[in-house]
Order: C-alpha cells, then structure tokens, then sequence
C-alpha cells in the first residue's frame, strides 16, 4: 500500500506532500495543478516493484519528455534546478513503512544519470500489483499495438503499452472467488455481455454474437477493460489501480455502476487512485460509500500569492476546497443572482 | 434589522425598512400570522422590493439529489425527496404571497431567496424546477403582473458573498 508521495521541484509542483488514503484517493483541481503527475508518478512507483526496471527509466517513459531528455522533468526555472519525487510504501510484514528516491537535475539527459536512493532492493523483493487506466481507450487499438511499441516505433508513454500487456494477461485459474464473481456480474448486467480475446483482439460476447471492439461504444469499452482486469486477476487484494478520469466517453448513468465496482474494489483491499473533472463521480462517491469506507479527497490548487501548487486533503466531501468542479456550478448561482437581482443585498 | 436564530440562522437586514418572522406563532405580536396557510420564513421590506426568504436545513441534502439512483426504487424515493422538497417551497411561496395580497402588501417586486445547505450543483438543480413552477415573472400572455420577480436557491457562502448587507451566519446554539 503507498502511504504518501513527495515531490521537491518536479514537473509542475515546487513543493507538495500527499498523504494517501489506504482506500480511495480522489484528485481535483483544476488543468494543470498535476492531478496525472502524481498518478503517473505513483504509478512507476508500483511498476517497478513487479517488472524490475529502473526507476529513473520507467518515469521517463511513462512521462515521455521531449527527446526522452529526463532533465526536462525537473520544474522549469531560470537556475539550475535539482528535484526529487518520493514514494513512501507500507509492508504488510513485517509492518513498516519503506521509501524510493529519484533525484535529478535540469542538466540530467540520460535516465542512468538520475540517482535513485532509498530502500530500492526491499522495494522490489515485494512487487506490487498495479495498472493504470489512461484517459485513451487502448483497448480497440490492441492488435499490433504491443509489437510498433516494442520496436519503438511510436510516441505513445509507456502507460498505453502497459495498460494493454495487462489486459491480455491469462485468465485466472479456478473459481473466482463471491466478491470477484459478483463485481464481474454488475459489470455483465451494464455491458450486456462477457469480454473475450482472439489473436490480440478484444470482443464483447452476448446473445447476439460477437461485437468487436471498434464498434463499441466507448463507454462500454471502459467496463469492458474492468471486466478483463478483474477476471484476470490484475485487480485483486493487495493491488493498486490508478484511473485518470474515469468519466471519459462514460454515459452519467454508467459511472453508477463504475463507482459502485470501485468502491467494493476498495472494500477487497485494492488501493485506488483517480482523478476528475465530473461532479457525478464525486457525488456518486459520496452517496455510496458508508462510514467503513475509506476515501479521501485531494483538492489541488495554485497558492493565489506564489502560483505554486498545493493541495488540500479531505475524508468529508462537503469539506472539499477548493472545489472548481462545485465552483463552476457556484458561477451560475453568481451570473442568475446578478442578473435577476439587480445588485440588491450589495 | 437584527433577526435571531430564525430556523438556526441569524441575520441582519441592515438596509430594511422592515424584517419580521412571517410565521410568527406569538398571538402577542402584532406580526402573529394566525392563519391556516403556509408562511415562508422571514419577510423583509427593502425600499424597493421585497424579500421572502425560506430556510432549510438539512441534516442529509444527499437524500435530495435525483440526478443520482441506485436503482428504480431508490430513484423513486430520491425524485419523491426532491419533488417534495421543490413542492414545499413552491407552495410556501404561493400562500405567503395570497397572505400579503389580502394584506395589500404586494406593491413592489418580490424576490423569494431559499436558504438551503446544499452543495452549489444541487442548488442550481432546484432553483431551475421552482423558477418554471412558482412560475418567475409574467409567466402568462394573459398576466398584468408577476407573482414574484426573482428566485435564488443558495447555500450560505453564496448568501454572504452576494448579499453583505445582509449577513447571516448560523445561530449560536443551532436551531430551535
């Protein structure tokens, strides 16, 4: 489980500390505070944990700066600049709390130049499970896709490659267990269908026959990938999933059932960590969850004085602020009062 | 015009001519209400207008947002919430408003202002339902005049940040 994440002069943020909820962690902000940033941070994190990799080369492909340079992810800044990000991890046993360092510099080309410090080994004799769902659907895009991106023949981050070696992990062997089958059913009921895969391309089974996946609608598409990472064993106790906006191409009806599904992943033990732009999500996740739930809200923002970002975190939903996605709601309030009421009360 | 702890908020309409409890079950007031009608809230009398406000206060607002099911029943239940929450302030409105016709008290434009302690979205939500049912403005070819020229559904920060003379916070010791 990741406890917390530190950032010193990193990509868009000069200073920031999040301390994450072992359950749900939800980020707001408006475009351009680094809500994905964190994500995609985090996300590295986790992978190298389970494929061994570098941390230094793993955050660079999962951010592709420019020329692969991993100095451009140091904050832009006049000076020479050294930055750091940190992930902070707590093993389960023994209990204790372990952490990564990637340090670098504006002046820092290759990836093997960049320092990574910290309990590195212990880190990777425990792997953690993790995806990351990015706001592009892959999953209609799979045929070929695995084999151009291994030859390096295409500009995609590392996230769109690894989202789809995920989905086409074997199924799990044996039953699945009551909460698995049961989350597999909800997403059944609102896809109208079973997810299937022959030679590296997705369909959606039903009564009527087999749909592939380019004539789905999108939003379909993203149960369907949920579908597949439950089934296959990717989303179960212990791992993390990370999901940059999930409301992407999904019907308002649907994200129902998404956050439902999410919320008893998170009952199963599955860390999650996502962000948003849709007032649906975070007031679906506030009706459905109950007081045992475990969910926090990360409302990043720039500090008005220094236009640096921070961010504050909250369990309470009504205690979310700033909040832009309620804020823009607030704006017609503001424009209805100003124009139907003439300056009265002023 | 100070008004205390009025459904657990309390006021000051610095700029009124009068602001009185329009429910007021004190026989001994002259603003005793008396009558088999509902009442909105507070009345308040500004030189050119006046302000009818209803306050609610809700322990749950979550148990009013209809945009939001989980299945038909629990739709049903959420819409009946909300549809009797937007009822309940429609007909306040409208009996308060026949209560200051037979007291020849609606000689100036009317705004009704509902204090509620939803998030902005839920708010925006009721003030469009209660804007086309109360109905807002002359709302008929066949109307001379309008039942009320305006209605606003806000939450506490909007009221202080639209309306400074009039602040309002909540009441020391909650409602009564």
């Amino acid at each position: 489980m990741l406890k917390k994440i530190k950032f010193e002069k990193f990509t868009a943020f000069e200073k920031l500390e999040v301390e994450f909820s072992e359950g749900i962690n939800i980020f707001v902000g408006e475009n351009g505070t680094g809500k994905t940033h964190i994500l995609k941070a985090a996300y590295a994190a986790c992978d190298v944990s389970k494929s061994q990799k570098n941390l230094a080369e793993k955050i660079t492909k999962v951010f592709l700066p420019s020329g692969e340079q991993i100095g451009r992810l140091a904050k832009r800044a006049s000076v020479s600049t050294l930055g750091y990000v940190e992930i902070h991890r707590e093993l389960a046993d023994p209990k204790k709390v372990i952490n990564i360092r990637l340090s670098l510099s504006n002046h820092t080309k290759l990836p093997e130049k960049a320092s990574v410090s910290g309990a590195y080994k212990q880190w990777q004799e425990k792997p953690l499970e993790s995806v990351y769902i990015p706001v592009k659907d892959m999953m209609a895009n799979a045929p070929g896709f695995r084999s151009l991106y291994s030859l390096r023949n295409i500009h995609f981050e590392e996230v769109y490659a690894d989202i789809i070696d995920r989905a086409f992990l074997g199924t799990l062997k044996g039953q699945a267990d009551q909460s698995r089958k049961k989350l597999l059913e909800i997403l059944q009921g609102a896809m109208d269908g079973k997810v299937i895969n022959k030679n590296e391309e997705f369909f959606l089974k039903n009564k009527q026959g087999e749909l592939e996946f380019t004539l789905l609608a999108e939003g379909i598409r993203k149960l369907a990938l949920l579908w597949v990472l439950i089934q296959n064993g990717t989303l179960l106790k212990g791992s993390v999933l990370f999901w940059d906006e999930p409301e992407t191409n999904l019907n308002p009806k649907l994200m129902r059932t998404v956050v439902e599904i999410l919320i008893e992943l998170q009952r199963m033990g599955v860390q999650i960590f996502l962000t948003t732009h849709d007032y649906i999500i975070l007031k679906e996740f506030d009706l459905q969850t109950n007081a045992d739930d475990k969910l926090r809200f990360h409302s990043l923002f720039r500090n008005k004085d220094s236009d640096e970002v921070e961010v504050a975190s909250t369990d309470n939903y009504l205690n979310i602020s700033p909040n832009t996605i309620d804020d823009t709601f607030g704006s017609f309030v503001d424009r209805e009062i100003e124009k139907s009421m003439g300056g009265l009360g002023k | 015009m100070k008004l205390e702890n009025v459904d657990g908020f309390s006021f000051d309409f610095t700029d009124a001519l009068d602001a009185f409890v329009f429910d007021e079950k004190d026989k001994s007031k002259p603003t005793y209400h008396g009558q088999p009608m509902k009442a909105v809230d507070i009345l308040v009398e500004l030189e050119s207008a006046y302000l009818y406000i209803e306050i609610k206060d809700f322990d749950d607002p979550n148990a009013y947002d209809a945009k939001l099911f989980n299945d038909d029943e629990d739709l049903k239940k959420k819409k009946d919430g909300f549809k009797w929450l937007k009822n309940y302030l429609k007909y306040k409105y409208r009996d308060s408003y026949l209560y200051r016709h037979a007291e020849q008290k609606v000689d100036k434009p009317i705004h009704y202002i509902c204090l509620l302690t939803f998030d902005n979205a839920l708010n925006t939500t009721m003030q469009k339902a209660l804007r086309k049912e109360l109905p807002v403005g002359k709302a008929s070819n066949r109307w001379n005049q309008e039942l009320v020229n305006s209605c606003q559904v806000v939450n506490l920060d909007k009221w202080n940040q639209h309306f400074p003379k009039w602040p309002a916070s909540r009441a020391v010791g909650g409602a009564t």
